[in-house]
């Protein structure tokens, strides 16, 4: 089989970029990260100098991933001989006897290290993951809302309790952890427009107007977030389409949804341009659009 | 009527959540729009020619669900499909039992297709080989949705399946497969799977 510096005709150091990348981006391309770090232990260990530590942990991580034991295991040896006494270390243990559903003598890992010392976050948030991972959504729950009365800037865990929540179908709940991550990060995008979808999902016509300045907010601040754009002609539509709304409001949302889909159509286009498959896809969206509009009026 | 999966169908369910195993995957399964509807079709097996994978995930949010099902029924009415049937794989593999999102789709896609289906991806099960086949088919029968048992009669050509999906596996086209989720990232993504289809199609 070839090798990963062969198939794509790429050096040592772009290679450890590409990690570098991946690394600062979380990505968790596990197997595109076993094959270039795998490569690049095996053919260049002497070159990367102290980088080689961060990616030893980096592809253990990433073998766990793939069920690769016997390279988290060469990592893992490595860098236990190196920093003997690391909770960092101790952690990545505790990942693998996770990988292999020993969660008990996984647990053990973790709650020494927090005994040494009780505020290693990480620990605490493997422990919860091991809570999801044996399906006890509850307690999941219960014990990431403790961690966050303590640790209340801790960004990834507002995003995720938001996650559990949705998977909990409460909405609701779900809201306030994103409202925590809208105040905290104004300019994401992302974190309104799931909110949108989230206030959407809730139902009812205050959560479904709210739904609409969030999607149009996202848009503001990233007008190329097809999601906004389509979430914003869907609860565009629905509010016109509603019984209970004032004539005002009618028209108003009628508007929102008309320059919605113009704009759902010229982004379509725009993607459009030049290929023949495509313009089913534009087709069906046409269609949409005009068939929500006779639901609409 | 019991529905049957043809390799494109099967093929794709898989690829979507060997691209994903870290999340819960869905889509939706159409079949050919039969002209006729004989009275007593029942007993007759619908046969779902394709799929369409949906999203990766998060699956229970509601708004690009919506446009999913809309813009897709729209280009099965184009193609003369129908939307036939829903297939989930959970995010554990242990799991796996239709939840609450799936079997909100599934009445949804009941409305327009009496007997749609609900078909579960036991992941757990999911290797390249392929041996058997790592579906649970659930119907709608006295308002619960039971589960069927799944043999080969459940496939157009079981072997032809099997065959073709641990190829694929195997080649890791699963990374060139594209969801709804894609799309809506870059809207060039073609939902449909030219490219994988056109694998299929060298493979049968």
């Amino acid at each position: 089989m070839a090798s990963v510096s062969e198939l794509y005709d790429v050096g040592w150091e772009e290679m450890r970029d590409k990690l570098r990348k991946w690394r600062e981006d979380n990505c968790r391309n596990s197997e595109q990260i076993v094959d270039v770090g795998e490569e690049l232990i095996s053919d260049h260990a002497s070159k990367l100098g102290d980088d080689i530590w961060i990616i030893y942990e980096q592809v253990m991580i990433a073998a766990l991933d793939c069920s690769r034991d016997d390279l988290a295991l060469t990592c893992l040896q490595e860098l236990r001989k190196q920093f003997p006494d690391s909770h960092r270390v101790k952690r990545l243990s505790g990942m693998r006897l996770e990988a292999l559903e020993r969660y008990d003598e996984a647990n053990k890992h973790y709650d020494s290290i927090l005994q040494d010392d009780p505020t290693n976050t990480a620990a605490r948030k493997r422990k919860i993951s091991i809570l999801k991972a044996q399906g006890k959504s509850a307690e999941a729950i219960r014990e990431l809302n403790e961690y966050l009365e303590q640790f209340v800037g801790d960004q990834e865990a507002w995003h995720e309790l938001s996650e559990l929540y949705i998977n909990e179908h409460d909405y609701g709940k779900s809201a306030f952890c994103l409202e925590e991550l809208m105040m905290s990060n104004p300019h994401n995008h992302l974190y309104c427009e799931q909110y949108a979808e989230v206030k959407y999902t809730q139902g009812g016509l205050e959560n479904l107007d709210l739904s609409r300045k969030y999607f149009a907010q996202a848009l503001r601040l990233n007008n190329r977030n097809m999601r906004a754009l389509f979430g914003l002609y869907m609860s565009a539509s629905h509010i016109a389409a509603s019984p209970k709304v004032s004539a005002k409001v009618k028209k108003d949302n009628m508007k929102y949804a008309a320059w919605a889909g113009t704009q759902i159509n010229r982004a379509y286009k725009l993607a459009g341009r030049g290929t023949k498959e495509n313009k089913c896809s534009m087709k069906a969206v046409e269609e949409m659009l005009e068939s929500m509009q006779i639901t609409m009026s | 009527m019991p529905i049957q999966l043809t390799s494109q169908a099967y093929c794709k369910m898989l690829l979507h959540a060997a691209k994903y195993p870290c999340c819960a995957v869905n889509g939706l399964l159409v079949a050919e729009k039969s002209k006729e509807r004989k009275k007593d079709s029942h007993g007759d097996m619908v046969l779902c020619v394709d799929c369409v994978p949906l999203f990766h995930g998060t699956l229970a949010l509601a708004p690009m669900l919506e446009v999913a099902l809309t813009l897709i029924d729209t280009w099965c009415k184009e193609n003369k499909y129908v939307i036939a049937g829903y297939y989930q794989a959970n995010e554990r593999t242990k799991d796996s039992r239709p939840n609450q999102v799936a079997e909100k789709v599934a009445a949804r896609i009941c409305e327009n297709f009496h007997d749609a289906a609900i078909v579960m991806v036991d992941s757990s099960r999911l290797t390249i080989s392929c041996f058997e086949p790592i579906v649970l088919i659930y119907d709608h029968h006295e308002n619960k949705w039971k589960s069927r048992e799944v043999t080969s009669e459940t496939f157009e050509d079981w072997s032809e399946a099997q065959k073709i999906t641990s190829a694929l596996l195997e080649g890791r086209s699963y990374e060139n497969l594209i969801d709804f989720d894609n799309h809506l990232d870059d809207l060039r993504n073609d939902w449909t799977n030219p490219v994988i289809n056109k694998s299929v199609l060298d493979l049968c």
